[in-house]
């Protein structure tokens, strides 16, 4: 009972990444999760499982490139379901103001070390012919890729040691280092991470002054998914609008944009629409959006048929940067979350970086861009509801 | 009466009958294999009433359409899905927006032709409301009415008094997503999107067949007892084939006699033992409407070969059904059959009173008050999706709903009778308990989720129904669930399934009309 025990709240692909991270290095863990079972609640269940770059800040690419060469290290590549899937990401530019905005991104990723090269149309055109033809180029980074994180969530908790799971539990209270169970259980452990998404925040039993609330807080954005058919797959790349970064990463309070990602199962995933709030019911008003703006880069994709549409919501932050590290003036409790669409890219290097800060090692990533006191410091501004 | 026509699969010609169902002329043909599955098996039709979706094809371009639900004409052209070849994808018409849909306003929009829908709509209209019904079949008339010449004498009298009444039909149209007041529905054979706005509705989206997996059940030729009935209706000739009639029910004994009478030679084997069915002396004894009907269906299956307390414990072949083991009290038997009609009875159909938000009992049926209202008001449902009851009581159930929807009271008289009915489903379900050894049947490699092919053996280790979808995709595939959910094995797991847009899987929008006829 002397080895160091450690409590993780969510059992998502960040927490089981934690998990995971936290037993080779021989922690005992906790894993208690509200749901049935690994990988099958919030955002793992509901998410597109892209596994991508992205360089709008420059620590963040740094933090999903460490995410991507991990998930390629720990799955198989293009093994379907059970692995990694190495799709690449096309980027879409509608003009030549949003292909010279692309080939900016090329230019920060060639500079961080990564591969990538732009497309005019025409070479476009040769790599999906699926594409409408009035597009004007496109970015593609060739090392991006698909996984389907139910699955990969499960296999990872499968293949971590020493952790006990406790499935279909709630936790009403996370103290300084112990939680209370719905069933007035108290629990205690040398460190509890929490892992639980959009609910990262609740429960935290700790009197705060208002502006600590202002700052640290989980802003959920919902959005709308949909999946084809089987025999469907006319696309190999991941195909994203290059609009995406201001429609569903911005703080822009609705939008919609095409992102369009292959399935090894030889269907499509149709996106994406991004809404303050939690998951709710199907809209589809929504819906109809979505499709018929993945209608304009490829077009003929409304008349393939949908078996299934749904929501689910991305934990954002008031930075639109992660909170990885120690609650803001606790030694022994730690947040990793607000990742909100880079979860699954991230949740590897997110969970290196906890386990190595928990085990006092030299961190592979710089901690502070992600240390959660950091948003106690923030000036005004920043995104709100 | 009938015209031949031509029509195309695969790009081989072949002659079919005019107006019968798709199925029923590639079976015909000797194409029971319509599709591939995921792993490669060779599937063809289970339900033929368009829930299990493994009769789908790609019909006049349009991937995806149920066959069973589409009548033959002269011209067809059917790819099978057996490759699952790339759709070469054209720009769909109306640009980025789309078309707007067709909108139809009505006062009273009733889902499901069958008795139920028929008589909540013909009720209403008489009374002076505009209804218009929406059915996803060739024809009105739900499965026990299903015809594809005269309707049967008991329906007639309904389909006359919805023309007389002026009852608008939107026949071959699935409702796949909407709300109180509204509905989005689409045709079967191209997605033509049609939306219906209306101040009330009725569900009567009947019943569909409960399966249950068993080794070989996926072979092409092994299909629904109910299914079989569609069929038959739907212009399948079994003029002297050998076929097992078996499952657990009243249906069998009503297939059995169809088929017989179609001049199939058929064997009849129900689970229930006759200790269990005799629980139905008293309730029959009450009811003498029931006599007359009761003693021409044990005439009419005079001579047949049955069994009772027996079961079938597999089915073999490949690719198509050669033979079945049934398991008799006097032990098993190998059986060489042209073709086999399993089904373990109904099960309602709620999945589009869930999606509209209405309550469903843990018992699988959709709560309603004694005027058949929902927990929504302004939906209600008749027949059996608010309990299995058979016909009369469809009827009476649709006429209680017809009547409160247009915000008159029904007579006490009718009321009561619906108590009634209600009393005969339950002694019905009661005669006929499914014996435990049916939920052990499958093992290991044999397939669950045929959608998917996901197998008994992949869920093994798990204990919810959120586990059994995300991560063994079970039921993710176009049926839903409706096959696999009431599997012994899905029904042991924790949790439910939630009920979301769209309900069916439907063509996708604005298909190319000129492609299609």
């Amino acid at each position: 009972m002397d080895r160091h025990h450690v409590i993780i709240i969510g059992a998502g692909i960040v927490g089981v990444s934690c998990a995971h991270q936290l037993s080779q290095r021989g922690s005992r863990i906790t894993l208690i999760e509200a749901g049935p079972g690994p990988g099958v609640q919030g955002a793992t269940a509901a998410g597109m499982g892209h596994i991508v770059v992205n360089d709008g800040d420059p620590e963040i690419l740094k933090l999903c490139l460490r995410g991507r060469e991990m998930w390629r290290q720990l799955l198989d590549e293009n093994v379907g379901d059970r692995g990694y899937w190495n799709t690449g990401t096309l980027w879409l530019a509608e003009d030549e103001e949003q292909l010279h905005g692309l080939g900016g991104a090329r230019d920060r990723l060639h500079s961080a070390g990564v591969d990538s090269h732009t497309l005019q149309a025409a070479e476009l055109f040769d790599l999906e012919p699926a594409l409408n033809r009035d597009l004007a180029g496109g970015l593609r980074i060739p090392h991006d890729g698909v996984v389907y994180a139910p699955k990969v969530t499960a296999r990872l908790l499968s293949q971590t040691t020493e952790v006990e799971t406790r499935f279909d539990t709630r936790v009403t209270r996370v103290g300084d280092g112990g939680v209370t169970l719905e069933d007035g259980t108290e629990m205690k452990a040398d460190a509890v991470v929490i892992a639980s998404g959009v609910s990262l925040l609740e429960n935290l039993d700790r009197e705060e002054d208002f502006s600590w609330k202002q700052k640290l807080k989980i802003l959920p954005r919902e959005g709308h998914l949909a999946i084809t058919a089987r025999g469907t797959g006319i696309l190999r790349h991941h195909v994203v609008e290059a609009g995406y970064q201001k429609g569903a990463h911005g703080v822009v309070e609705e939008a919609i944009a095409c992102a369009i990602l292959p399935r090894p199962t030889d269907q499509l995933c149709l996106g994406s629409s991004r809404r303050p709030g939690r998951a709710g019911a199907v809209d589809p008003g929504v819906l109809k959006k979505v499709i018929d703006r993945c209608e304009r880069f490829v077009p003929g994709v409304r008349r393939l048929p949908i078996l299934r549409a749904w929501t689910g919501a991305r934990a954002a932050t008031v930075d639109g940067k992660p909170l990885i590290g120690p609650v803001p003036g606790w030694n022994r409790t730690w947040l990793a979350g607000g990742f909100e669409g880079l979860g699954i890219t991230q949740a590897p290097a997110a969970a290196e970086l906890l386990a190595q800060r928990i085990h006092a090692e030299t961190c592979t990533l710089d901690a502070g861009p992600w240390d959660p006191g950091r948003m106690l410091v923030l000036s005004a501004g920043g995104r709100s509801d | 009466m009938t015209k031949a026509v031509r029509i195309t699969v695969d790009g081989a010609s072949l002659l079919a009958q005019e107006g019968q169902s798709l199925t029923a002329a590639l079976m015909m043909a000797g194409v029971s294999a319509i599709r591939k599955s995921p792993t490669g098996e060779a599937r063809g039709a289970l339900c033929a009433m368009g829930s299990c979706h493994e009769c789908r094809a790609t019909v006049d371009g349009v991937r995806g359409v149920r066959t069973c639900l589409v009548p033959v004409k002269e011209g067809l052209r059917v790819e099978r899905e057996m490759k699952l070849p790339r759709l070469p994808l054209e720009p769909s018409p109306g640009g980025e927006g789309g078309d707007s849909p067709q909108i139809i306003e009505t006062g009273l929009a009733v889902i499901g032709a069958g008795p139920a829908g028929l008589a909540a709509a013909c009720v209403a209209a008489e009374l002076g409301m505009k209804v218009v019904i929406i059915d996803e079949s060739m024809g009105p008339g739900g499965r026990i009415w299903s015809h594809r010449h005269d309707p049967p004498l008991a329906a007639r009298n309904w389909l006359e008094r919805a023309r007389e009444a002026g009852v608008l039909k939107l026949q071959g149209y699935s409702v796949f997503s909407g709300q109180a007041g509204e509905l989005d529905v689409a045709r079967v054979t191209d997605g033509k999107r049609v939306r219906i706005r209306c101040q009330s509705m009725v569900v009567a989206t009947g019943a569909r067949e409960r399966f249950l997996p068993f080794p070989g059940w996926t072979l092409p030729g092994v299909v629904g007892a109910g299914a079989l009935q569609s069929l038959i209706k739907g212009g399948l000739n079994i003029d002297g084939r050998r076929v097992l009639v078996a499952g657990t029910g009243p249906l069998l004994l009503a297939v059995a006699r169809l088929a017989k009478e179609s001049g199939a030679e058929v064997i009849l084997a129900e689970q229930s033992s006759l200790v269990d069915r005799s629980s139905l002396a008293i309730p029959l004894l009450l009811s003498p409407s029931r006599w007359k009907p009761a003693r021409q269906l044990l005439k009419a299956l005079g001579g047949m070969e049955r069994y009772s307390s027996s079961w079938v414990t597999e089915a073999r072949g490949g690719p198509a059904l050669k033979e079945v083991v049934l398991r008799t009290p006097a032990g098993d038997r190998v059986m060489e059959v042209d073709g086999l009609a399993i089904g373990y009875g109904l099960i309602p159909e709620t999945r589009m009173a869930a999606g509209l938000g209405c309550d469903v009992e843990s018992t699988g049926t959709v709560r309603v008050d004694s005027l058949q209202q929902t927990s929504v008001p302004g939906i209600y449902c008749a027949g059996e999706p608010t309990g299995i009851a058979g016909c009369e009581a469809a009827i009476d159930e649709g006429l209680v709903a017809g009547i409160a929807a247009v915000g008159k009271t029904p007579k006490a008289s009718l009321l009561a009778r619906v108590r009634r009915h209600r009393f005969w489903g339950q002694a019905l379900e009661d005669a006929h308990p499914l014996r435990e050894e049916l939920g052990k049947l499958a093992h290991g490699s044999e397939i669950l989720c045929r959608c998917e092919d996901v197998t008994v053996g992949d869920v093994s280790e798990i204990s919810s129904i959120r586990e059994a979808r995300l991560i063994h995709r079970v039921g993710m595939g176009p049926c839903q669930g409706r096959v696999c959910e009431s599997a012994a094995l899905c029904q042991s797991l924790s949790g439910s399934d939630t009920i979301r847009p769209p309900w069916t899987v439907v063509p996708g929008e604005n298909q190319d009309m000129s492609s299609a006829r």
